[in-house]
């Protein structure tokens, strides 16, 4: 079921507008996005032969306009929309774009402001339906009520991932949420309950911001002269069915989505678990990053809350996650929250991350899941 | 009594107290299905309609603290629940429950009830469905 890439494929250039609550236009943040990309592969958008937006927002047409400040070339120009995954499946289109000899370099631009899109959960006007019930901070509540059930996961263990996330954005300048001191396991756990066992700060920072990553061919890349950072494997599922499937109001489908994606990226990529220096999930709330430590395999199922208490998946750990504070801490607008997972990873592989940085990161995983609902997954290797 | 989503369930009839939700059948894959399938997901063969419930086991639930759910205000009780609830058809249900989190616990037998909502223009009670403790 994998997909296959028909020639290797390079990301040349990241950019990003910082995730912010400021109500900023999205098209200026998504044009600020794309120019910084395009400086740092050092291209000019002439050279782009196609582009492909990601956007949750409503406007129809969108991603042609904002294009167009980038330059009127002519180009095929593609809104993707995949709910929080909208930015990775953007991110896929780009990259088998130069795979399969569309084009030879192609951008995927991300721009949201989550607090500007309706989504699930949204009310009517009478009455109630049953998809009104349920918000994604509750659904994901139910994930973390049942691990406690089975595993024994406590809210402190929670609460420790949600510190470390917040902890890990405090030198990121693209980050939303910056604190000015080390966050605590205490002070996560004494910010305001919304849905059991879930408070404010395990919460994802929804917001505004953009991101964008240009990829080429080898020849490309080579000629640009940068590190060269390939894309070893791009895979995207939807849902197969699983016992307990859950079809009117789960926000995302079973957990064995991640499972899947991720074994058709190792194996795409020749890769696995014990091959990464660094991974980037959708940690929209702390059990997902939790249960993802074993979807992906890098520690049997019900280890994951040991991994937490002897810090492996914090940065210096054994095996970084949410190395830039992930959804939690870095943000998540919508369209560009995975494209940020993409900036991040090949900062981390060019040991630019200053602070932050994992020592000797060659091969990075980046993870999304999306309502629908979607899961994609992407490995970068740096050679 | 005007149910919201007629496609999703129905009221007590007859002698009986509880709702029933509507679902489907696939003969050949032997699978149940909530809400209605036009087809079954898993063989593509065609399914019928079956009516699902009122009784099940609660997997996983949490108490959100936010004062309304759609236009439905909970004034003074802090919040509502969100269970999922385990059919004996192998279904799962995603429905709010009555109470607060003191009230069960995961593997409890839960039972369908209805959950008035408000009214409609003409003055009829809306109702949704939502699970209770079975005691």
């Amino acid at each position: 079921m994998s997909t296959q890439m028909g020639r290797d494929v390079y990301v040349v250039g990241v950019g990003m507008h910082r995730f912010n609550n400021d109500a900023l236009p999205t098209g200026d943040m998504g044009y600020d996005a794309g120019i910084a990309a395009l400086d740092d592969a050092g291209l000019d958008f002439p050279e782009v032969g196609a582009l492909y937006n990601g956007h949750l927002g409503g406007q129809i047409g969108i991603g042609v306009r904002v294009a167009k400040d980038l330059g009127l070339t002519g180009i095929p120009v593609t809104r993707v929309e995949n709910a929080s995954a909208t930015g990775s499946c953007a991110f896929g289109e780009a990259v088998h774009a130069v795979a399969g000899g569309r084009v030879e370099v192609a951008m995927a631009l991300g721009f949201d402001d989550l607090n500007r899109v309706g989504g699930i959960g949204g009310g009517r006007k009478k009455g109630l339906g049953a998809e009104d019930v349920m918000l994604p901070a509750a659904f994901f509540a139910m994930w973390a009520t049942r691990r406690m059930h089975d595993v024994g996961t406590t809210v402190e263990t929670y609460a420790a991932i949600a510190a470390k996330n917040w902890n890990h954005a405090r030198t990121n300048p693209m980050a939303q949420r910056r604190a000015d001191h080390e966050v605590t396991v205490e002070e996560v756990l004494a910010s305001t309950l919304i849905s059991y066992p879930h408070t404010s700060k395990m919460a994802c920072a929804a917001g505004g911001g953009a991101a964008a990553a240009i990829v080429a061919t080898e020849e490309v890349a080579r000629r640009l002269g940068g590190p060269m950072i390939k894309v070893c494997a791009s895979q995207q599922r939807s849902e197969t069915y699983t016992d307990g499937h859950v079809f009117l109001g789960a926000v995302i489908g079973p957990a064995q989505m991640t499972r899947d994606t991720s074994a058709a990226a190792y194996e795409q990529a020749g890769l696995g678990p014990a091959d990464l220096d660094l991974v980037q999930v959708h940690d929209a709330f702390p059990v997902e990053e939790l249960v993802y430590y074993e979807l992906l395999g890098i520690c049997g199922d019900g280890e994951g809350d040991k991994l937490v208490a002897e810090g492996e998946t914090t940065l210096g750990g054994r095996i970084p996650f949410s190395t830039d504070g992930g959804l939690t801490a870095r943000g998540h607008p919508g369209g560009p929250t995975g494209l940020a997972q993409i900036h991040e990873t090949v900062v981390q592989l060019r040991d630019d991350a200053g602070d932050r940085q994992v020592d000797g990161a060659r091969t990075g995983l980046c993870h999304m899941a999306g309502a629908g609902s979607v899961c994609v997954v992407h490995i970068l290797q740096r050679s | 009594m005007i149910a919201t989503d007629p496609g999703l369930f129905r009221l007590p009839t007859g002698d009986e107290d509880r709702p029933r939700l509507l679902g489907s059948h696939a003969a050949e894959s032997g699978l149940y299905f909530w809400p209605r399938r036009r087809r079954c997901p898993v063989s593509r063969t065609p399914v019928a309609d079956v009516e699902l419930g009122p009784t099940g086991t609660l997997y996983a639930w949490t108490f959100l603290h936010v004062p309304r759910m759609g236009n439905v205000s909970f004034g003074d009780s802090g919040g509502y629940a969100v269970g999922q609830i385990d059919l004996p058809q192998g279904v799962r249900i995603q429905a709010p429950l009555v109470g607060s989190q003191d009230d069960w616990a995961i593997g409890d037998e839960m039972g369908l009830t209805l959950f008035p909502v408000g009214v409609d223009d003409d003055g009829n009670e809306l109702v949704t469905f939502r699970f209770e403790v079975v005691r």
